[in-house]
């Protein structure tokens, strides 16, 4: 049975801050039990897109990069790849990087060093195969920032997703690792900006849930296993990220998630979200729960874990 | 003195294709090759403009002559409003001294963002020149960048790594022009730009004697792929080690006080130090240097280069260079060499010789190989630097001065990249001396769009006196009551020449 932590966003002191409650995550969850001086270990993050104005603070991810760097004694590498539809014509490398240290995203901020995962065109990755004997995909490639290095941590913004129903651990440490041209692969024409009246077909939807989860077996096997995640539930809004624009959050801050089982850790999130009211009536987000049985299938982990809510 | 034992080096033959070898991967690639691209100066002498390394005054800063030299090279006409401006410079290897000072390359980002381009700053990644290099992972290169000041932050424009995280992310370019090299890889930031502006330190070279604005097309704009290309790797028989290290018999094998680092040179595991010798497999070399530098810079004798190698080498880097100048249209490259520092080695050096001459000064053009003979010119005009490697092997003013440093003469390269179109060598060099003004003094002291706004600084402290004169608020400071004594006399006894002054 897995376990979740959950350190939750209450009790704020000056001895029980989000820096402390962060630590306490960490230390708690063992994230680092599995690193050892000099392994390289990559940050997956979510990098806003321009106009989307409700991306992670810089302190919130730099607290967890210092955690891992203390582990190491090797600086990480904090990445994200380039955005996958060219919004607003700015999908080159130079013009992504303005963007995110437009947010305040820089080596200086973030305790890491801030790449791209792919290079500057976004397409620099290695393939790995999908191990699932019914995979459509057979293989992703993983781009390299991830699949060159010794371990993995996905710290995930967690908003909903108007295509996977949320964007948390199974989202970001799967098809978000991939290079540009393998998402554009396994969305298959989706498109992935469902407004201005778009609404996708329900069986493109699910053939690219079931694509995305296996992206994650890809992403496994780069990193051979040695993967872990964070959930922030901050700043949870209707649109993720990559998103040019955002609505208000659906609910206050709920805190921080952590797990090496990133089906326990998005169902434990699905549950939170679920018990603090938010409005997850959205068709493709009430469906959710799918996403995760579906992964439970296909061995990513398991729902029923221990949620353990430290204040 | 010890006498080694040693057997000679093994030699493996060659067993069958390459494993991993080109026929794997982009056999019929991506090739960007802008259709309008050749040479900028299509007939008769290629304007080059120079300003001397000296500043006695404001419109003297090298600094505000290098942004004079943009316009007068006519730089700014590289690009267009709204174009993606790759400057390309070479980030220096970690404890590396003698690399550009950052404000030459903010000086240039800064034209070109007022000129309406969009700049970043690039740089590919390298091959493993020796046991700790820096440069060869992209993130330990831009940890170096960082040391050196070249950041987001100093240039005012995002820094990045052109091929790519892992020195994979790259292009293809064919060269049916080379002379020895048919293909070549570019990075990916720099084949994707609208425009180049190359801003190179010139100074010598290992491999190719020197290095500047041809250096940075013809090594600095490749990949890895590129890169190995670039090197001659596998090119020939493993005996003539032409595309390989050549193996001397003269390997201590373990009685190397070097043998451990000898061993971790390798990043393909191609070669090991044996109890006398050392044992080499060809098949899995790529030529990256790593083996050759940590034996010849640690004073040993047991792998170099076979002499006919520096001249193959230095013609296929021209021919290299060709294809980064294919991915621009015609025109849309402009180069600054900056002979500043000129030492004896390559910025990817972890340490930095005396210079071979005094700084010369800022050569700006449009034209590759006129800028770079213009250059090299006034490099080997210049005087001898006391105590410089060429003072040592005696060279003098007038002396091709990188032959007589690093074995061959620098104007190979660049016979061979005319015949092959990067440009001509003839030259017309015009001195830029910027005329003393006030209009000239302020030109670049203000800064447009920084904080630092059109108006003088003291007019402005003006407006600051005014709300609080901190001067007057404590006057009368406190010191000893004024004296003659101690303005005509007493300050003398401070001076180790009794107050004696020299004309000015």
């Amino acid at each position: 049975m897995s376990r979740v932590i959950w350190v939750d966003a209450q009790h704020m002191a000056f001895d029980n801050s989000v820096p402390h409650k962060l630590h306490q995550l960490i230390h708690t969850s063992g994230a680092v039990a599995e690193l050892s001086e000099g392994m390289r270990v990559a940050l997956k993050i979510n990098t806003a897109e321009e106009g989307y104005e409700y991306g992670l603070r810089p302190s919130l991810l730099r607290i967890v990069a210092e955690a891992a760097h203390a582990a190491t004694k090797t600086r990480p590498i904090v990445c994200d790849g380039l955005k996958l539809v060219d919004y607003w014509k700015k999908s080159m490398g130079n013009l992504y990087m303005q963007v995110a240290s437009a947010r305040g995203y820089s080596n200086e901020t973030l305790g890491g060093h801030f790449v791209i995962n792919g290079g500057f065109s976004g397409d620099e990755g290695d393939l790995f195969a999908c191990n699932d004997v019914d995979a459509e995909l057979g293989g992703v490639e993983v781009g390299t920032a991830v699949c060159r290095s010794d371990a993995l941590w996905v710290l995930s913004h967690v908003t909903l997703h108007p295509l996977f129903g949320l964007s948390g651990a199974l989202l970001n440490g799967g098809f978000d690792c991939l290079v540009g041209r393998a998402r554009t692969r396994v969305l298959d024409g989706l498109n992935p900006y469902p407004f201005n009246g778009y609404r996708p077909k329900a069986e493109d939807v699910h053939t690219f849930q079931r694509r995305a989860l296996e992206c994650l077996q890809g992403v496994n096997k780069a990193v051979e296993n040695r993967v872990f995640y964070i959930n922030y539930l901050w700043d949870v809004t209707p649109q993720p990220e990559y998103f040019p624009y955002s609505d208000s959050p659906l609910v206050q801050n709920l805190g921080f998630l952590a797990a090496s089982d990133p089906v326990a850790l998005d169902h434990a999130t699905y549950h939170v979200l679920q018990q603090a009211d938010a409005d997850l009536a959205e068709a493709v987000t009430a469906k959710f729960p799918d996403v995760l049985r579906a992964a439970e299938a296909m061995d990513l982990g398991q729902r029923d874990g221990t949620l353990e809510r430290l204040s | 003195m010890v006498e080694y034992k040693y057997d000679p080096t093994k030699w493996n033959e060659m067993k069958g294709p390459v494993v991993g070898g080109r026929d794997t991967y982009q056999s019929t690639s991506w090739n960007p090759t802008k259709k309008k691209w050749g040479p900028f100066t299509e007939k008769g002498p290629a304007p080059v403009w120079f300003s001397e390394a000296n500043s006695t005054n404001w419109v003297e800063s090298m600094i505000c002559k290098s942004k004079d030299l943009f316009y007068e090279a006519k730089l700014n006409e590289c690009f267009e409003k709204g174009d993606e401006v790759a400057i390309k410079i070479h980030y220096g290897e970690w404890n590396r001294t003698a690399i550009l000072r950052p404000e030459y390359i903010a000086a240039i980002v800064e034209e070109v963002r007022a000129c309406g381009g969009n700049p970043y700053v690039v740089n590919d990644t390298t091959l493993s020149y020796h046991t700790y290099n820096s440069m060869a992972i992209s993130q330990y290169q831009m940890e170096g960048a960082i040391r050196h000041g070249y950041t987001d932050a100093t240039f005012g424009c995002p820094v990045l790594i052109a091929d790519g995280y892992s020195g994979e992310d790259d292009y293809r370019v064919e060269i049916p022009e080379g002379n020895i090299l048919k293909e070549t890889y570019i990075g990916r930031a720099i084949a994707e730009a609208d425009a180049m502006i190359v801003l190179a330190h010139s100074r010598g070279h290992a491999i190719t004697m020197y290095g500047g604005i041809l250096k940075q097309l013809g090594i600095g704009c490749q990949s890895k792929r590129g890169k190995y290309i670039t090197h001659l790797a596998h090119w020939g028989d493993p005996h003539d080690a032409i595309g390989w290290p050549k193996f001397f018999d003269k390997c201590p094998g373990k009685a190397c006080i070097w043998h451990e680092m000898c061993d971790d040179s390798c990043p393909r595991d191609a070669h090991k130090v044996m109890e006398h010798g050392k044992v080499w497999n060809p098949e899995k070399c790529r030529l990256c240097y790593s083996c050759q530098v940590t034996c010849m810079w640690s004073g040993m004798t047991g792998i170099g280069f076979e002499d006919m190698y520096f001249p193959n080498a230095m013609i296929a880097h021209a021919d290299a260079a060709l294809g980064a100048l294919k991915c621009f249209d015609r025109g849309k490259v402009g180069y600054i060499n900056h002979a500043i520092d000129v030492v004896p080695e390559c910025d990817c050096f972890p340490w930095a010789g005396l210079a071979v001459c005094p700084d010369v000064g800022l050569f700006a053009g449009k034209d590759l190989l006129a800028v770079e003979e213009a250059t090299l010119d006034a490099i080997d005009k210049a005087p001898v630097s006391p105590g410089s490697v060429l003072d040592e092997k005696g060279g003098k003013p007038g002396d091709d001065k990188f032959r007589i440093v690093n074995g061959f003469s620098p104007r190979i390269t660049q016979a061979a990249g005319e015949k092959i179109g990067l440009g001509t060598r003839e030259y017309t060099l015009n001195t830029w001396e910027p005329v003393l003004s006030p209009e000239n003094a302020q030109k670049w002291q203000i800064r447009k769009g920084g904080i630092a706004n059109h108006r003088p600084t003291t007019v402005r402290l003006r407006d600051v006196f005014q709300k609080h004169d901190l001067a007057t608020e404590v006057m009368p400071f406190k010191r000893v009551d004024y004296d003659k004594e101690w303005v005509w006399n007493e300050w003398k006894k401070y001076d180790p020449f009794d107050g004696e002054t020299l004309d000015a």
